[in-house]
């Protein structure tokens, strides 16, 4: 048996009669260790192993102690006492020590942040886009040539998405009419939606929030988006208010973040944050392929979250947040222009995706989960990656990287659905299994790409699934243009159900859905 | 100066998908009337205090959408199937939907209306050369500014006569205002004959499928004066005493549709001038009732058929109704099935039809004024149009308000402009003292 992959090519003998041979490649490797059965139980055992490595150390001195203690009669502990009484003031130092050392140590540690709850708004009925509707009037507005048509076409069939989402009432019209009043009418019905939910399921009072950030990349005007929360639900005048736009789809981790961060500052209060993104005025009517794409992805939605930094709440909240790592790609030029908004020659404005997207995508990812690696993963699945690592320096440059095994890690994943080529370059590169991104997959198919909310109506999913479990650790990873890839980690605090008036209310027996290739 | 404002045009999809890959088949009936299409009229006066400005509108829009679940055939598109015929892709493209304004109130406008206003309150395309992208169904919502709403629908005859039309918009006003519908639509093919019900011996009924023969043959139109349209009421007493003068002393009682179609066909010649003889007529009858189809059955079921005027010298109504419902009676089910058969064998490329002669259309099985959209608000006035008018005219006759009584009529009449100020001023129709609903307006304020 070859010791290491070796490749021997096989001629398929023809006949005398001079038939054309074929040469077939055949490889015999090693059969790939990692994918063994047994070698699956090595690793776990491993696993267990190394996670538990302090316990089991603990457990011989904890023997020796018993031991001793038992074998201590009257008189010894009587010398114990004498001694103690005769060092007193070292002592009572010691302990002063100790105490103010632990105080120090609990003041400075972060407050935990706590999702109460969220909700995302599903729009009503009507303004569902079925595939031959949006052909028609794509068609019947005059603006698409036949190429453009026909390649909108091929990529809504292999896109991923559903004959259920929604899109915004302007574009339901002939010919399509957006302006800034129907995109702000669009803002608000979304955003409204969802928080009116939201105060409903919480029963938090509008004066109660201290911090209320928004954001939504392409619609941005004066005054904010979340001065139109402030006026509609007449929230306190020394709102901690933010609006974010421009930041793209990645931007809802982002507004988690710093939600987070003044939540440090600001003791005992509220943070709501909102995600949505506006279709209405960033419809695309030229005819430059690579600017068509997002007409067909991106759909209507909006999402919105209640955090809390009060220690009551930890009874009634879903999930903590454990951490944020964000990742900006943007001094690199090729992934700064990857997704980028511009006129084309005719003047029209449309967001241009590069061809490169994949690839820059899964560049990005590396570079997050280089950071977010160590603070999630085992111990046991950073010594396999240090090793490899170290191998890889030392020894033999040829050693392939070992990968983490992020499921190891996380139970669940909330990948961005931003197209079905992202959820499937990112299952293949984080190996995860159907079941992993079925809630990605779902929700591309039920409300389309809705840019940064759609990382909650993944979660929604899973809940109103039934998946979610107490100590579930929960991944978001938001992809989005700049280029940045964030992720946010939450650990579920009970058995989560799904909040009332859900967006998978009234359709989750139906999913999950057949994958139509 | 513009009465009517035009707001917008969307698209209206309905609340659940479609099953993927439905096709519905139109039936042979219907492939005869491609040429024609359906436009309705119903107004409805309410307060002004009821609801803002677009509250109903909007309303009406969410309960169409609602609605059109149940009609998927309304928001498929046409496309030929293998035998070259039109059939409907059920893909849930949509209906288009226009929302206008008027100015004044609903009164105002129906003291004044007359066809060329009242047309601007249905919206209709004709066929795109792509007809795959084209709405077969077209709703419009004008709301008066001084109160009141009136709701036009159109769609082509291929898929819908009059009687579905109105079937589609009860189910609208049944959803608007119970979110229920009473009565489901069905959509299948026409039945094929019962085996059980062939007579042995049974000779066709030759006269109605040749008169389909020649309307085949010769199917072009007329250049016409331009048309305008009158709409007379007729009381339960006065179509009585019309029945009473139509029938012959010994003979039965002919039906109201039978006497008013007489009363008109005679009187219309009269206006033409033709001294002997009446003017070429088909009658226009729904055949759901003689082919014994449910309520429910959606497709277009009206057939023509010529009345012979061999023998009516003279203008006498008794005669012109005895020709009328000898012609009626002669439609019965075999009638009906033997030509539904032929048209099947036949199976022509032929154009459809362009009927010269003076239609008079029978829509006795609708009961439009019974549609409500909001409690107890009835429409305050209906019409019915059958574009485009090809030859001579048209007339159509229809139920009046549950009020009027049994018998009580609404007859609107298309003709050229001067005949149908001669035919309002007419002495036997005027014997029966009609209401004028929408008269000949000479004056345009």
């Amino acid at each position: 048996m070859d010791p290491s992959g070796a490749t021997h090519s096989a001629t398929a003998s023809g006949g005398a009669g001079g038939a054309v041979g074929v040469r077939i490649q055949q490889s015999r490797r090693l059969p790939d260790f990692l994918q063994s059965v047994n070698l699956k139980y090595v690793k776990l055992g491993y696993h267990y192993l190394i996670s538990n490595l302090l316990t089991l150390c603990f457990i011989p001195l904890i023997i020796v102690t018993l031991i001793e203690a038992s074998q201590m009669n009257l008189n010894d502990i009587r010398q114990l006492w004498l001694h103690l009484q005769y060092n007193l003031l070292s002592v009572v130092i010691c302990s002063a020590f100790l105490v103010f050392g632990l105080t120090v140590y609990i003041m400075t540690r972060p407050r935990p942040i706590y999702l109460v709850d969220y909700s995302c708004y599903r729009p009503p009925d009507r303004l569902k886009a079925p595939f031959d509707s949006f052909m028609e009037h794509s068609r019947l507005n005059g603006n698409f040539d036949d190429s453009s048509l026909e390649f909108q076409r091929k990529i809504l069939e292999r896109s991923g998405l559903g004959e259920e989402t929604y899109v915004p009432e302007a574009m339901h019209h002939i010919p399509p009419t957006p302006s800034m009043a129907v995109a702000r009418e669009e803002a608000e019905q979304v955003m409204f939606g969802a928080l009116d939910n939201l105060f409903t399921n919480t029963n938090v009072k509008p004066k109660d929030i201290g911090v209320l950030v928004v954001n939504c990349s392409l619609f941005n005007p004066t005054p904010s988006l979340s001065s139109m929360i402030v006026n509609k639900y007449k929230l306190r005048g020394n709102i901690r208010s933010f609006n974010l736009g421009g930041m793209g789809c990645s931007a809802g981790v982002i507004a988690i973040d710093l939600a987070r961060e003044l939540l440090q500052v600001h003791r005992n209060t509220y943070a709501v944050v909102v995600s949505t993104e506006n279709i209405t005025q960033n419809w695309y009517f030229g005819n430059k392929k690579s600017m068509l794409i997002p007409n067909c992805l991106f759909r209507v939605g909006c999402s919105a979250v209640l955090l809390s930094n009060k220690a009551m709440d930890r009874r009634r909240a879903k999930y903590k947040l454990v951490h944020v790592v964000r990742t900006h790609r943007g001094a690199d030029d090729k992934a700064f222009r990857c997704v980028y908004q511009e006129q084309d020659d005719k003047g029209k404005t449309g967001v241009s995706l590069s061809k490169d997207l994949m690839a820059i995508a899964g560049g990005a990812l590396k570079t997050n989960i280089t950071t977010l690696g160590p603070l999630v993963l085992p111990i046991s699945e950073q010594l396999l990656f240090f090793s490899t690592l170290l191998v890889k320096k030392l020894f033999n440059e040829n050693v392939k990287p070992y990968i983490p095994d992020f499921k190891l890690a996380f139970d669940h994943f909330c990948i961005h659905a931003g197209g079905r080529a992202v959820i499937d370059e990112l299952e293949k590169n984080l190996q995860l299994l159907p079941i992993h991104v079925e809630a990605s997959r779902m929700t591309l198919h039920r409300f389309g790409n809705t840019s940064s909310s759609s990382i909650w109506y993944e979660l929604a999913y899973m809940e109103a699934k039934g998946r979610m479990r107490k100590g579930n650790r929960v991944w978001q990873i938001a992809f989005g243009s700049g280029f940045k890839c964030n992720s946010a980690v939450w650990k579920a605090l009970r058995n989560v159900k799904p909040s009332q008036n859900g967006p998978w209310e009234d359709c989750v027996h139906k999913y999950p859905v057949k994958k139509l290739s | 100066m513009a009465e009517v404002t035009y707001i917008c045009k969307r698209t209206v999809v309905s609340t659940k998908p479609v099953q993927p890959g439905k096709h519905c088949s139109l039936s042979v009936l219907g492939h005869q009337m491609e040429k024609n299409h359906v436009r309705m009229v119903y107004y409805y006066r309410w307060g002004r205090g009821e609801g803002e400005a677009g509250e109903m509108t909007k309303r009406l829009r969410e309960s169409l959408s609602e609605m059109l679940t149940h009609f998927p055939i309304a928001t498929g598109r046409l496309i030929k199937n293998d035998n070259g015929h039109w059939m409907i892709k059920c893909n849930d493209a949509g209906v288009r939907m226009v929302e206008a304004r008027a100015k004044g109130s609903v009164e105002d406008w129906l003291q004044s209306v007359d066809r060329e206003k009242e047309l601007k309150l249905v919206h209709w395309e004709d066929m795109l050369y792509k007809p795959y992208f084209w709405s077969t169904f077209y709703a419009q919502i004008t709301e008066f500014e001084g109160g009141g709403l009136a709701i036009g629908l159109s769609c082509t005859h291929l898929q819908a006569d009059p009687t579905c039309a109105t079937m589609f918009i009860k189910a609208w006003a049944d959803t608007t205002l119970a979110h229920k519908m009473r009565a489901p639509p069905h959509f299948h093919p026409l039945p094929p004959r019962r085996p059980g019900n062939k007579i042995p011996n049974h000779k066709p009924y030759t006269s109605l499928i040749n008169h389909y023969k020649v309307l085949i043959h010769n199917s072009t139109a007329f250049a016409q004066a331009k048309h305008t349209t009158v709409a007379l009421a007729f009381s339960h007493h006065m179509v009585k005493a019309c029945m009473g003068l139509a029938q012959k002393s010994s003979g039965p009682s002919p039906s109201p549709f039978e006497a008013l179609a007489g009363l008109f066909w005679v009187c219309v010649s009269k206006v033409k001038g033709l001294r002997n003889g009446l003017v070429n007529m088909s009658i226009c009858m729904d055949t759901r009732k003689a082919l014994g189809l449910d309520r429910g059955f959606f497709g277009s079921c009206m057939v023509y058929n010529k009345v012979d005027s061999e023998g009516l010298k003279e203008h006498e109504l008794s005669q012109a109704a005895i020709a009328v419902g000898e012609v009626v009676a002669k439609m019965d089910v075999e009638g009906v099935m033997d030509l539904i058969e032929w048209l099947q064998h036949n199976d022509s490329q032929s154009p459809p039809l362009m009927n010269n002669d003076l239609i008079c259309s029978s829509l006795e099985a609708v009961d439009p004024y019974s549609i409500k959209f909001v409690e107890e608000f009835e429409p305050v006035r209906v019409s019915y149009y059958v574009e485009p008018v090809f030859g001579i005219g048209q007339v159509f006759i229809f139920p009046a308000p549950a009020g009027e009584g049994l018998f009580g009529r609404v007859v609107m009449v298309t003709l050229p402009e001067d005949e149908a100020v001669k035919l309002c001023e007419d002495e036997l129709i005027l014997q029966f003292s009609p209401t004028i609903l929408m008269g000949v307006n000479k004056n345009y304020a």
